[in-house]
Formats: structure tokens, C-alpha cells, sequence
């Protein structure tokens, strides 16, 4: 469980709030988040796994505080980023996913096999030894799905993973991670996907103006870009 | 990608089946002994052995060819200087060692993964875990790896966005977009190598050997 209590995010050099004090509790297995480009979503994403730290309030998962027990938290939350580039650190499929596995299998002999058996399970079966600079785009989120999935979180939170792909990758990552055993927080633009939800988030300017059900989230949200238009075009 | 780096290739050669110490230290000695040897017959023998055994571990023929094209003309340059200078067996010896040691160094990156090189890096730094955690060192160095092709990248794309601006040969409209979006990928990877927990020495309480399943399968490209 995900409990953020008034936790608040302020722009580090000019103090400009970035997340009004928040207090939320997230349990359904689902979760979308949606909202306009910097209205703060990614910020509220980030601070489920301590990548963002509130600057007041706190976040705890699993009653773990974020600020206390980072590393305990992001072993708890994997973190799936937009650009999967800068997520894939080692020069090979197989060797990335083999870095998520050092800390969880001594062994090197059992972490190739595990990592063999995460690339197969992914659908990247075949492509253990290719650089991850000829990957395309929807294998390299693949494969930066499935160094998070090694690492076996409980929870993974996801930064508008598909924003990148094209409609074939982005049904794809899409069926697998809402296929995923366990709780999924996306943050996305997509609001097809939005729907397929059990609670979605609407955020602007820095407050979650809305929480309920997917689709009147997104009427919500529709509304409000809607009334944003208008009042920018007046 | 810089041949030299990030260039290893499966395979079964002999020196696929060395550890990667002894490749690193095979190394070490070679260049010692190329320094301290200055005779041009010896300087080409252990040329062409390290050429041999570069060819031994099957490297991709085009980057390969590029990486030695670059430093045969390093060589040559360099032995031209001392032919100038009258020592034509010092030419020879220093552009035999320079070609040697660079397709051996091509064999041991060709013929040793980079988690195989990760390992060996945190057991030299085992030692000295105290000031370093030991994984940390080995990281640097894939992280180098990594970073170089999408480096490489950020400048071919702020060229062409000059470009298409009608902007040529500005160092200015190169240099500048290039270092801020390296910064940015640098932050990236920075917040990417935080949310996989690399780099966080604390004691594990994590869920071990649960893997989660998927089966759909994956569009082919």
C-alpha cells in the first residue's frame, strides 16, 4: 500500500511548488495518472519510489518511509522511465538484464540463466547478445521492462511508457504491463489506456483535482483542458 | 561506437574460455614487455601474435578493420618521425608496439563480457571498499561504454538540427545543444541507475528468485 500524507514537492531554486501538499492513499491493483504536460504527474510518480523526496509531508510504501528507507522502498518499486535509452546501462540485452539480477543472484552461472529466462519470458528470446543500440524503441522498453521485472517488485510505476512507440509497440507494452501480477501506477497521455483502470488521478498545476473512476476522470479531464483552451484563446 | 569498447562477441575461442584476469593481466604484462623490449624483430613478432590472436576470437570484421585502419596511421605517423630522425629500428619497434598492444586490447574487449569485466573490476576493488563501494568502479566503466554511442548520437541529431536551421559549420550551434543534452542524459541515467536500486549499499530484506511471468508475445521489427 502507497500512503502519501500532505507530501509536497517545491522546484529546488526558485521554491515554485511543483506538488501542493498531497495526502492519498493508493491500494487498487490499477492506477492511471493523467493531467496536462508539467502539471506534476511525473513528480507524484517519482516519489512512490524515492526518486522525488517530499520537501514536507512524506510517502511511505508498505509503511516504509521514502526518505528513510530508499533503497529498501525501490527494491519494493520498480520504475519504468518515457525514454527507455537512458534506463539500459550496460552495452547487451542479456547484460543489462544480468545488472538488475547482481544484487538477487550470486551466482553467475544461475543470473545468466535467470536473465536468459526474463529476456525469453518478455519476448526478447534470441536477442541476449545484441547491443542495446540496435534494439528498436518498443524492444528497448521491452528489455527495460524486464530489468525492472528481475529485479521483482511489488509495485512498478510507469512514466508514460509508451509515449515513444509506435501503435503496434505501444498495444503491446501496454497488454503486457496490464497484464502484470502485480500493482501498476501509469502515468500516461493516452487516454485509451487511462481507462483501463480501477481509480485514475487527474493532476494539475500541482493538486490532484480529481480521483474516481477512469471514465469520468477523464470526462474531468477533457473538461479541463477544454475550459483551458478557451479561457487562453479569450 | 569507439571499436575498441563495448565490442565483445560470443563465441568459443581460447580466449573466450580465459577468465577475465588473466586476459587484464596478460595485458598489463604485454605492454610492459613491448616497452621494456626495444628491438624491431621482437617489436613484429609480438605484433603479428597479437594480430593472430585477435583473428583467433573472430571480431566483427568492419569496426575492427576501422579501430586498426585509425591506429595503423597513428603508427605511421609516429615511426615516420623517428625514420626522419635517423632510427629507423625505433620506427619499426614503436609502430610494431602501438599495432600490437591495440589488437590486443581489440582481442581481450572482443573476448570478455562486460559483466565478466564488471566482476573483475569489483574484486580489484574490494580492497579498497572503504573509500569506494566496490561495485562502483566497474559501473564507471560500463557506464563509459554506454554512454559513448549515445553521445555520439546527441551530437549527429544537434548537427542536423543546425542544419536544418541553415546553420553550417557553427561550433557554437554544435557544442552548446550537444553538452546541455548530454547533461540531460547523464541526469537520466543518473535517475534510472537510482530507481534499479544500482548503487544502494544497503542490506537486502528484497523478495528473492520470484519471477514474474509474462507470455504474450512480441511484435517482430
Amino acid at each position: 500500500m502507497i500512503e502519501f500524507k500532505e507530501a509536497a514537492v517545491v522546484a529546488p531554486e526558485t521554491g515554485v511548488p511543483i506538488l501542493h501538499p498531497t495526502t492519498l492513499t493508493l491500494d487498487e491493483q490499477r492506477i492511471t495518472i493523467i493531467g496536462a504536460n508539467g502539471s506534476g504527474k511525473s513528480t507524484l510518480a517519482r516519489l512512490i519510489n524515492g526518486l522525488a523526496l517530499p520537501v514536507s509531508g512524506s510517502v511511505h510504501v508498505d509503511g516504509l518511509d521514502t526518505r528513510k528507507h530508499g533503497a529498501l522502498v525501490r527494491r519494493k518499486v520498480g520504475f519504468l522511465f518515457t525514454d527507455p535509452s537512458a534506463q539500459l546501462i550496460m552495452p547487451t540485452a542479456l547484460e543489462d538484464v544480468m545488472l538488475s539480477l547482481r544484487r538477487v543472484i550470486r551466482s553467475k552461472s544461475e543470473r545468466v540463466k535467470a536473465a536468459l529466462a526474463a529476456l525469453e519470458d518478455i519476448g526478447l528470446g534470441g536477442k541476449g547478445d545484441v547491443s542495446v543500440n540496435a534494439l528498436s524503441g518498443g524492444q528497448r522498453q521491452l528489455l527495460a521492462l524486464a530489468g525492472v521485472l528481475t529485479a521483482t517488485p511489488m509495485i512498478v510505476v510507469a512514466d508514460e511508457p509508451t509515449t515513444l512507440l509506435d501503435l503496434r509497440w505501444k498495444a503491446h507494452v501496454g497488454a503486457l504491463l496490464h497484464a502484470l501480477p502485480i500493482q501498476l501506477i501509469e502515468v500516461t497521455h493516452d487516454l485509451e489506456a487511462a481507462t483501463k483502470a480501477q481509480r485514475t488521478l487527474v493532476i494539475d498545476e500541482g493538486s490532484v483535482v480529481f480521483d474516481g473512476s477512469p471514465d469520468d476522470a477523464v470526462a474531468h479531464y477533457r473538461d479541463l483542458m477544454f475550459r483551458k483552451t478557451k479561457e487562453q484563446s479569450a | 561506437m569507439n571499436p575498441a569498447l563495448g565490442s565483445f562477441r560470443t563465441g568459443a575461442s581460447p580466449l573466450h574460455r580465459l577468465p577475465a584476469w588473466s586476459k587484464v593481466l596478460g595485458l598489463f604484462v604485454w605492454a610492459v614487455v613491448t616497452m621494456i623490449i626495444s628491438d624491431p624483430v621482437t617489436g613484429l613478432g609480438l605484433c603479428a601474435a597479437a594480430l593472430l590472436l585477435l583473428i583467433s576470437t573472430l571480431p566483427a570484421p568492419k569496426p575492427t578493420l576501422k579501430g586498426l585502419g585509425f591506429i595503423l596511421f597513428v603508427a605511421a605517423m609516429t615511426a615516420s618521425y623517428q625514420v626522419y630522425r635517423g632510427d629507423v629500428a625505433a620506427g619499426i619497434d614503436i609502430a610494431a608496439d602501438l599495432v600490437g598492444l591495440f589488437s590486443l586490447s581489440l582481442a581481450v574487449t572482443g573476448s570478455t563480457s562486460m559483466n565478466d569485466m564488471l566482476d573483475f573490476a569489483t574484486r580489484v576493488a574490494r580492497p579498497f571498499r572503504r573509500i569506494v563501494p566496490p561495485t562502483i568502479p566497474g559501473l564507471m566503466f560500463a557506464i563509459m561504454l554506454r554512454t559513448i554511442p549515445e553521445v555520439s548520437r546527441i551530437m549527429r541529431e544537434s548537427r542536423d538540427a543546425a542544419r536544418a536551421r541553415g546553420i553550417r559549420r557553427n561550433m557554437t550551434a554544435l557544442m552548446i545543444p550537444t553538452a546541455t543534452r548530454t547533461v540531460g542524459f547523464a541526469l537520466d541515467l543518473g535517475a534510472a541507475l537510482h530507481a534499479r536500486g544500482i548503487g544502494d549499499e544497503a542490506s537486502s530484506d528484497a523478495s528473492k528468485g520470484r519471477r514474474v511471468s509474462l507470455a504474450a508475445p512480441a511484435p517482430t521489427d
